[in-house]
């Protein structure tokens, strides 16, 4: 395969009054990995999805091997040997794995059979490319990671030479993102150009050959991955040089019990039991898919309890069958806030509002929740701060601050944030980071679902690990080790040896 | 004893005559959604089909040419529909009421000319049997086949599930959903013409009486899948056979009652299967579908 | 003083250029059709435009065929505020008229105000009792409110017709099925000697009751919020569930409303086919209008008139009354075309995907 080269000349792209890219220019070889850095915000993902033909520029052009292309529709890209693996997937999750992979598949005969049964290439290609996969199962119901595999054996299967991974290891745990980053180093040794979008500098240690980093929809800073200090790279992205992160709040000692888990069972949560104490960080790790966005939408109120109860400083919280109603003293900061904590078309200040909604006077004067609005947003730094403005406009990171925002108003004693951090950048997960440390300093107690187990480890004083719905072990965070908490959530039921570990 | 039998002689074939006009709908629609367009204008695009239907078999004398008209009077209606959910991107709902509205009153319109016009109609072959339905059933198979074995149904059900992720996949979505549309319109029509050329064999303002709506509703409980649309429109012309033999046998209840009988049975059964697919989130539902009935 | 300047910089400028192209388009398809049918265009428009409002009595029949369009467009507008898509107008219409009836058919000899409002509120009462069957299926199974609410018009018009066939019919009026006339005193009053009714002086208070409700207070607040996201329930404590049957029962009533309004007043007695196609036409209405109060209000007026104009147009230019279905049709599709053009040329309704 002759290695290709993708120019992307000045491209730019505005979305009514977003300026998403402007005069971008990059280089793509075949046989390097290029690492695509940046802000939130930054036009990352659209800048590819120029590449890959999703959007139509406004200016600038694309040439393959010193050739002009024009891409209309994400075809012309494919039948130019470009392949894109999407930051929230394309598979189509009610249709089987082999049936997604047919409909990517320029050669599929007219006559399929059911489920797409009769092309067996489709077969040998998964078993070569996703061993284990049941090629009948339907796509939804697979784990993240295997779906993630698909995707890239679907953009393998359409012969790309030029393959773009929008944020891939975002959703994946450490051992499946290790996995990754060695079948991106084989794809980039067979001659294959790969393009890694990225927010964690791991990812370019593990795999990238080249950095490339963008803000404000241009590209400001280029070098081969040796010579790019993670300091540095900051740096390029937010124009300033990175303030150190904060160090987890020394805990004092036999604090009470604040929030308590007893029995709980709520779809795939089976059993769960816990003690957060005021003052402690208690982070939740597990593979995706362990049911640890089921135990925190149980906690959040999102979810109905099937057994069990919850309770805050010793008043009840959750139970079975009782309708969930916002708490004062509880943050509920759920998975993916877009979706479920957000009401995208109504202003900051209605959002801000969401909790009390129930207890305001029944003329409601919309110049009095402005007003109210301002303080949590001036605290939070969301921007932009206009309380007027629809809430389903801010980029992820200003979206989870408001998030935040609303549910610190009340002084909680009790915190449950899932992925609060989840896509965001380096400036916003450090900020939301802040926000939870200084909370937990407070005798606050707080729940952290997290996807970064380092992370987790740097701030967390207890992790939790959860695996096929039940908690499968409690370790204290200032001595477990990353390996040790990898074989957790593995689900191996038999604990290494810690001495050994250690040694 | 004598009752029971005139009531129940013969009701297989009475039930597949009454069931046939909505079958043709019911695919079509089926089709349509699968592409991920509710079109609530199949009413109206069965109206024109069956004054189209009507006026062609009375000029011509051939119902098969009949048949042809309606069919592509409604495919001309089912245009709107797809200029306004597709070119311009208008709701969908609101977009195929005023397609009924219109589809009413062109077909009222023009029907005033039809009034005393008479028709013969098919012969049915031995048992009862016409072309009509024998067209009706060999459908059943092609749609099937086609939405669930072959390389365009497979990119028709992708669009109807994420156009977004089949234009990803490198499909197109717009030409799908055009198709569905127009496909939905084709059968409407004929499912009107299959009414006033071969089932009632009159034309009345307003006769379709709602059963392309009906046909929208059954599509559900056929869980969008043509081989099961054949029993969903089944049951509704089991229904209407019996409150027709009902009333022929004089029954206590008012006819005016037992017309309801179709209406409620078809919401009997949409019901339950509503309830039934709660367990199973989506259902078979075609997702973009799914996201504006959950609306 | 900003938003003031905003509003009449640009939003009210696309507004007119708006509705100069729905104008625009609607003159250009009603012209295809007048050709078609053999009707000089222009004389046709000219006898719209006179027959809608070229004299106290166009504008009093305007005002007439407006009134159960506004209220059904009201009673579409409820639910849709929480996202609800119900298209029960049409029997909840026949259902408010059954009831109304049938207070005045039980307490015929009532005193007058009794009696008038035993049949209002009968009506209401009706409506919402039709409307009860798809809100609890929507709320707690759940089954899709629209589907539901069309079958079930289909019913409705139905037991009208049995009604007035059997158990009510009028044995006075000989071959036509119908009900006992009403008396005065189960009637809203007229204006002058038009046939403007009270009826349209009460959908006109109602609403602005609605507006206000809807605009300013918790309740309006709370039906955005969930109409925007069903989920956050968990968030605010403010459930569902019954809010959907609230707002289908409080839809439900409006379109009852226009039931017995229109038995009563306009055409004195109950019938079949009272409803003449003003739930669906109420739909549209609603659904053009964005489900705003104001706007629902000033384009029922607007579809009322050209409807009017129809019944006009038959006795002056023998065209069939059909042809006028076939206008509005073509009046809805311009103002779809339009609207969604816009929205589309401005970016919303166009979601990142
Ligand atoms: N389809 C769209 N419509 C409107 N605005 C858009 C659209 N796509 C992107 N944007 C805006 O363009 C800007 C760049 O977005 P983009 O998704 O490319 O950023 P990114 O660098 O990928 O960020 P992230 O790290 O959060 O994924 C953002 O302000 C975003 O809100
Ligand atoms: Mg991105």
């Amino acid at each position: 395969m002759a290695p290709v080269e993708l120019r992307l000349n000045g491209l730019c792209k505005r979305f009514r009054d977003v300026v998403a890219v402007h005069d971008a220019s990059l280089v793509i070889r075949g046989g390097e990995v290029l690492a695509l850095l940046g802000e939130n915000g930054a036009g990352k993902s659209t800048l590819m999805r120029l590449a890959y033909g999703m959007v139509r520029p406004d200016a600038g052009h694309i040439e393959i091997d010193a050739r002009r292309v024009r891409f209309d529709a994400p075809r012309d890209a494919v039948a130019a040997g470009i392949g894109m693996v999407f930051q929230q997937f394309s598979l189509i999750d009610t249709l089987s794995v082999r049936e997604n992979l047919a409909l990517a598949w320029p050669r599929a005969p007219w006559w399929l059979g059911r489920d797409a049964r009769r092309p067996g290439a489709l077969d040998a290609h998964l078993a070569r490319l996703v061993p284990g996969v049941d090629p009948r199962a339907r796509t939804g119901d697979l784990a993240v990671g295997v779906r993630q595999q698909i995707e890239i054996a679907k953009v393998l299967l359409r012969e790309a030479r030029c393959v773009i991974l929008d944020e891939p290891t975002a959703v994946l745990t450490p051992a499946e993102a290790g996995a990754l980053h060695a079948r991106v180093r084989a794809l980039a040794r067979d001659g294959f150009a790969v393009v890694l979008i990225t927010h964690k500098t791991a990812d370019v240690r593990a795999c990238a050959d080249r950095v490339a980093v963008m803000r404000a929809g241009r590209v400001v800073g280029e070098a081969p991955a040796a010579d790019a200090a993670d300091a540095r790279i900051v740096e390029w992205m937010v124009g300033v040089a990175p303030a150190p992160a904060a160090a987890r709040p020394a805990r004092a000692a036999d604090t009470p019990v604040r929030l308590s888990v007893r029995g709980l069972c709520a779809g795939p949560v089976r059993d769960v039991a816990l003690d957060v104490h005021a003052g402690e960080i208690v982070a939740v790790a597990g593979v995706s898919g362990s049911g640890q966005v089921a135990l925190a939408e149980a906690l959040t109120g999102l979810r109905p309890l099937d057994a069990g109860q919850v309770t805050l400083d010793g008043q009840a919280l959750r139970a079975p069958g009782r309708p969930a109603r916002p708490v004062a003293a509880l943050a509920a900061i759920p998975a993916d806030p877009r979706r479920t904590a957000i009401a995208p078309s109504r202003s900051l200040a209605v959002n801000l509002a969401l909790k009390r909604l129930a207890v305001q006077p029944w003329r409601v004067r919309r110049a009095a929740l402005e007003e109210q609005a301002r303080a949590p947003i001036a605290r939070f730094d969301v921007r932009p701060p206009d309380p007027r403005r629809p809430a389903g406009t801010l980029s992820g990171g200003n979206l989870q601050k408001l998030v935040i925002a609303r549910e610190l108003q009340g002084d909680p004693t009790a915190v449950v944030a899932c992925y609060p951090t989840m896509g965001l950048d380096v400036v916003a997960t450090a900020q939301v980071r802040d926000a939870m440390l200084t909370l937990a300093a407070n005798g606050c107690a707080v729940l952290w679902f997290g996807e970064d187990l380092d992370d987790l480890l740097a701030h967390a004083h207890r992790i939790v690990v959860m695996f096929d719905g039940r908690l499968v072990a409690d370790l204290d965070a200032h001595t477990a080790t990353p390996q040790q908490v990898g074989v957790w959530m593995s689900g191996h039921a038999i604990a290494p040896d810690p001495l050994r570990q250690a040694a | 004893m004598a009752a029971a039998d005139a009531l129940l002689t013969g009701l297989p074939v009475s039930t597949l005559r009454g069931a046939t006009p909505l079958l043709f709908v019911l695919l079509g629609e089926c089709l349509t959604q699968r592409a991920g367009r509710i079109n609530l204008g199949v009413e109206g695009q069965m109206l024109v089909g069956a004054a189209a239907g009507y006026g062609v078999t009375a000029l011509s004398g051939s119902p098969a040419l009949g048949l042809a008209a309606g069919a592509a009077a409604g495919a001309l209606l089912s245009t709107v529909f797809a200029v306004l959910t597709v070119a311009v991107d208008a709701d969908p709902f609101a977009s195929g009421l005023a397609v009924w509205m219109l589809g009413f009153g062109v077909s009222a319109f023009a029907g005033t000319a039809l009034v005393g016009l008479r028709i013969d109609g098919w012969m049915p072959w031995a048992g009862g049997i016409t072309p009509t339905i024998a067209l009706a059933l060999a459908l059943v198979p092609v749609c099937g086949f086609g939405l669930l074995h072959t390389r365009t149904g497979l990119r028709w059900r992708a669009v109807g599930e994420s156009p977004e992720h089949a234009r990803a996949a490198g499909v197109t979505p717009w030409h799908y959903i055009v198709a569905g549309v127009l496909v939905g319109g084709v059968l409407s029509g004929l499912g009107g013409a299959a009414l006033s050329v071969d089932y009632t064999r009159t034309w009345a303002e307003g006769m379709t009486a709602g059963r392309g709506l009906v046909a929208v509703g059954l599509v559900i409980v056929a869980r969008w899948n043509p081989w099961l649309a054949l029993p969903a429109a089944l049951l509704f012309g089991l229904a209407e056979a019996l409150s027709l033999r009902l009333q022929a046998a004089d029954s206590a209840v008012s006819a005016h009652l037992l017309h309801t009988l179709p209406y409620l049975a078809s919401l009997g059964v949409f019901a339950i299967t509503c309830a039934r697919l709660r367990r199973r989130p989506g259902g078979g539902a075609p997702a973009a579908l799914g996201a504006l009935l959950a609306r | 003083m900003t938003t003031v300047a905003a509003l009449a910089a640009t939003p009210l400028r696309a507004a007119f250029v708006r509705a100069a192209a729905a104008i625009g388009v609607f003159a250009a398809l009603a012209s295809l059709f007048f050709v078609s049918i053999g009707q000089p265009p222009a004389t046709m428009f000219v006898e719209i435009a006179r027959a809608a409002a070229g004299s106290g009595y166009a504008v009093g029949e305007s005002l007439v065929r407006a009134t159960p369009i506004m209220l059904c467009a009201l009673a579409t507008l409820v639910p849709a505020r929480l996202g609800l898509v119900s298209v029960g107008a049409d029997g909840q219409l026949y259902a408010g008229a059954i009831v109304g009836t049938g207070a005045l058919l039980a307490w015929p000899l009532a005193p007058g105000p009794v009696l008038l409002s035993a049949v209002l509120v009968g009506g209401a009462i009706g409506g919402a009792l039709w409307a009860l069957g798809p809100a609890l299926l929507r709320a707690f199974v759940p089954v899709h409110e629209t589907i539901s609410t069309l079958m079930l018009n289909w019913v409705a018009a139905m037991l009208v017709t049995w009604l007035v066939h059997g158990a009510w019919r009028n044995p006075a009026s000989q071959g036509w099925p119908a009900s006992i006339e009403f008396p005065d005193t189960a009637r809203l009053p007229v204006l002058g000697d038009s046939r403007v009714h009270a009826g349209l002086a009460l959908a006109l208070v109602l609403a602005v009751v609605l507006h206000a409700v809807l605009t300013r207070t918790r309740s309006g607040l709370v039906l955005d919020v969930l109409r925007d996201n069903p989920r956050l329930q968990a968030v605010t404590g403010c459930a569902v569930a019954p809010r959907i049957v609230a707002t289908m029962l409080v839809g439900g009533a409006f379109a009852g409303l226009a039931g017995i309004v229109e038995t009563s007043v306009v055409q004195g007695r109950l019938q079949s086919d009272l409803a003449n196609g003003a739930g669906l036409a109420g739909f549209l209405v609603a659904w053009l209008a964005g489900n705003r109060v104001p706007q629902t209000v000033a384009l029922a007026l607007l579809v009322g008139a050209v409807l009017a104009a129809g019944d006009g147009l038959q006795i002056a230019t023998a065209v069939p009354s059909s042809a006028t279905l076939v206008v509005q049709g073509l009046m809805f599709v311009a103002l779809l075309a339009v609207g969604g053009a816009s929205a589309r040329w401005r970016g919303v309704g166009h979601g990142r995907g």
